[in-house]
């Protein structure tokens, strides 16, 4: 039917606007602790965000969504193909609709929230309150609470070894040179296991666990020395200290954020996007939904204008505030960060990297790492992310409305 | 548009305690031109330099108001908020008492230093310049302390608060020898309180010079 066709061009539409904001409000999550440590420049950064983003989504991101993200609501209402073209519309919708108004208006606020709250909205809408899995919904919640506990935690024993190891020694460039293949290595290590677990190409080796942990345990150490080896070339002088170190490790951490940034979030504007693509192509859909790759590049490359055009606006604050994260501090910060990014995404949790980021901050201030930083934001956080599900939800519900009046 | 993750960042109570710092070293400068001028019975520019100093401690205060009016409740630093305002405090008595000494000599045009004296003012008036001087050094240690946590560097911080230490005892001692001299001059009434407030007023600067070192030395304790 060419009405269906229609429909699956505005759903390209409002999945892109949704990729976009993605991007735009997340940008600064990835990339702010290098920009603002001066490890990256801020051109540096929106491009490397862009491009590892793409990469982040397409290589690592999931390829088979659940329809509704992670069965918080029941399948039942995808039965009638109809109202789950409508329903994943106005999911879509609602929750880029209020990132967006979040966005003007300056409200913190997690997009991976907004598409979960909207996406209740319309399972509420198709089926009434009985449809949502409320035990699966409170997972969902405890992990929002567990990301960033989970982040702090990283960050602050990160920093932590790094005073005690590096930074309290009296020539902290040896013992940082010394020990970089540790960070190195550990950041490659996640990465490797993110490939293998999740992409079809990881798949396809089908190594068992033990096997995976091992290859990703000789690759990381081999990286880590060879990372060392390049370290000692590029550095001759040795007047930065520990720090002129780290800012190269810095380079890689952030690239690392922005992968797991993109895998994670992509599925937020394309999860219901593969829900309507295939709806329309094959008239139903089930509890599972293949996501092809095109799709993930188009997400990714959503993400990655959203950086591109909003990163402009997120340039100055940039510069201005992040002076107090020296590149030590960055790396943790960004390291915890994306560790919790993807060992959540791999469990199949969908994480905010705002959350992340925040955690990964506040463990090196509670670790003493930071001269003054503003607790203050979690209360905020915490209100924003009281409001963003129902709001979302009810947004979703009003449009779902609106929009099944037109179709 | 503003990122949550921006918010948490907040600029640093150090940056303002190194500029306040930077404005006490600033003021000492102005401070031995004024009272070398004293000393020098012939000099005309004293209240030049003396409203220098005035200009300079109003620029601190500014200073200080700014770093104590900008910590949020929910601030987390290295140190609690109560030692860097102590801290602060003492740093800014130590131009007030500056400010202080120049206003008092302001008040008695009539009143000299007698030659005997000359000499001990002018070596306690050195004595408590040089812990000013220290004052910027040692905030900058101590920010480098907490950027490394280093043990070397804490040992460093903890010289200088020693150092402080020994100058304020030697002004102290020759405060006592010119208020022992002064007390036993045959002069009026008047003029005698004058000197004695006087060589009471510049101890009492590294007397502050002293306290703000201990105010560092708790700030880096573990």
């Amino acid at each position: 039917m060419p009405n269906e066709y229609y429909v699956l061009i505005v759903g390209y539409i409002f999945g892109f606007y949704m990729a976009w904001n993605i991007g735009a409000n997340d940008v600064a999550n990835a990339m702010a602790s290098s920009v603002g440590a001066k490890a990256i420049t801020i051109r540096q950064a929106i491009f490397l965000a862009g491009i590892l983003n793409i990469l982040g989504a397409v290589f690592i991101g999931s390829h088979v969504t659940d329809t509704i993200r992670k069965g918080i609501v029941s399948t039942e209402v995808l039965t009638d193909p109809h109202l789950a073209l409508i329903g994943a519309l106005s999911a879509l919708l609602a929750a880029a609709l209020w990132v967006s108004f979040a966005t003007w208006k300056s409200l913190p606020v997690s997009t991976t929230h907004a598409i979960v709250g909207a996406m209740i909205g319309f399972g509420i809408m198709a089926g009434g309150f009985s449809v949502i899995n409320w035990g699966k919904f409170a997972a969902v919640v405890i992990s929002w609470v567990i990301s960033p506990v989970f982040s702090i935690v990283i960050s602050f024993f990160m920093f932590k070894i790094i005073v005690k190891l590096i930074l309290s020694k009296e020539d902290s460039f040896v013992h940082a040179l010394k020990l970089s293949p540790a960070f190195i290595g550990a950041t490659f290590f996640v990465v490797v296991l993110s490939f293998l677990f999740k992409t079809p190409l990881g798949k396809k080796l089908a190594l068992g666990p033990y096997a995976s942990l091992l290859a990703a345990f000789i690759l990381a150490v081999s990286f880590g020395f060879v990372g060392m080896k390049a370290l000692g070339w590029f550095i001759k002088k040795r007047e930065g200290g520990a720090e002129a170190i780290f800012r190269r490790i810095q380079v890689g951490t952030a690239c690392y954020v922005a992968l797991a940034q993109g895998a994670n979030d992509v599925a937020n504007a394309i999860g219901p996007l593969a829900v309507i693509y295939f709806l329309v192509k094959t008239g139903s859909v089930g509890a599972k939904v293949p996501v092809p790759v095109f799709l993930l590049l188009f997400g990714g490359i959503g993400i990655a204008c959203g950086i591109g055009m909003a990163g402009h606006r997120v340039m100055e604050t940039m510069g201005k505030k992040i002076t107090a994260l020296s590149n030590t501090r960055g790396f943790c910060v960004e390291f915890a960060a994306a560790t919790t990014v993807l060992v959540a995404s791999k469990m199949g949790l969908p994480v905010s990297t705002t959350h992340a980021a925040v955690g990964g901050v506040l463990g090196v201030g509670l670790a003493r790492g930071i001269e003054a930083v503003n607790f203050g934001i979690i209360y905020k956080i915490m209100l924003y992310w009281v409001l963003t599900v129902p709001v979302a939800a009810l947004t979703s519900m009003v449009i779902f409305k609106i929009l099944q009046f037109f179709l | 548009m503003r990122v949550p993750f921006f918010e948490m960042f907040m600029t640093s109570p150090f940056e303002g305690l190194q500029e306040h710092a930077e404005k006490v070293k600033e003021c000492a400068w102005s401070f031995q031109q004024a009272m070398e001028c004293y000393f020098a019975a012939k000099c005309k520019t004293f209240e030049e330099f003396r409203q220098e100093v005035i200009q300079i401690e109003s620029e601190a205060d500014t200073i200080k108001r700014r770093i104590r009016g900008h910590i949020p409740k929910e601030t987390m630093m290295p140190i609690s908020n109560f030692l860097l305002f102590r801290y602060l405090r003492e740093q800014d008595d130590v131009l007030d008492a500056m400010e202080d000494t120049l206003d008092w000599i302001s008040y008695r045009s009539t009143t000299k230093i007698p030659p005997e004296l000359e000499k001990d003012f002018t070596l306690l008036v050195d004595a408590v310049i040089d812990p000013i001087e220290q004052l910027t050094t040692l905030v900058a240690e101590a920010r480098e302390y907490f950027g490394n946590y280093s043990e070397n560097q804490r040992v460093i911080v903890k010289d200088i608060i020693h150092s402080l230490h020994k100058q304020e005892n030697v002004a102290d001692k020759f405060e006592d020898v010119i208020k022992k001299k002064v007390f036993n001059m045959e002069d009026d009434a008047v003029t005698i309180f004058h000197l004695v407030r006087l060589a009471e007023t510049i101890g009492f600067i590294a007397d502050h010079a002293q306290n703000a070192g201990d105010m560092m030395r708790a700030m880096i304790s573990r």
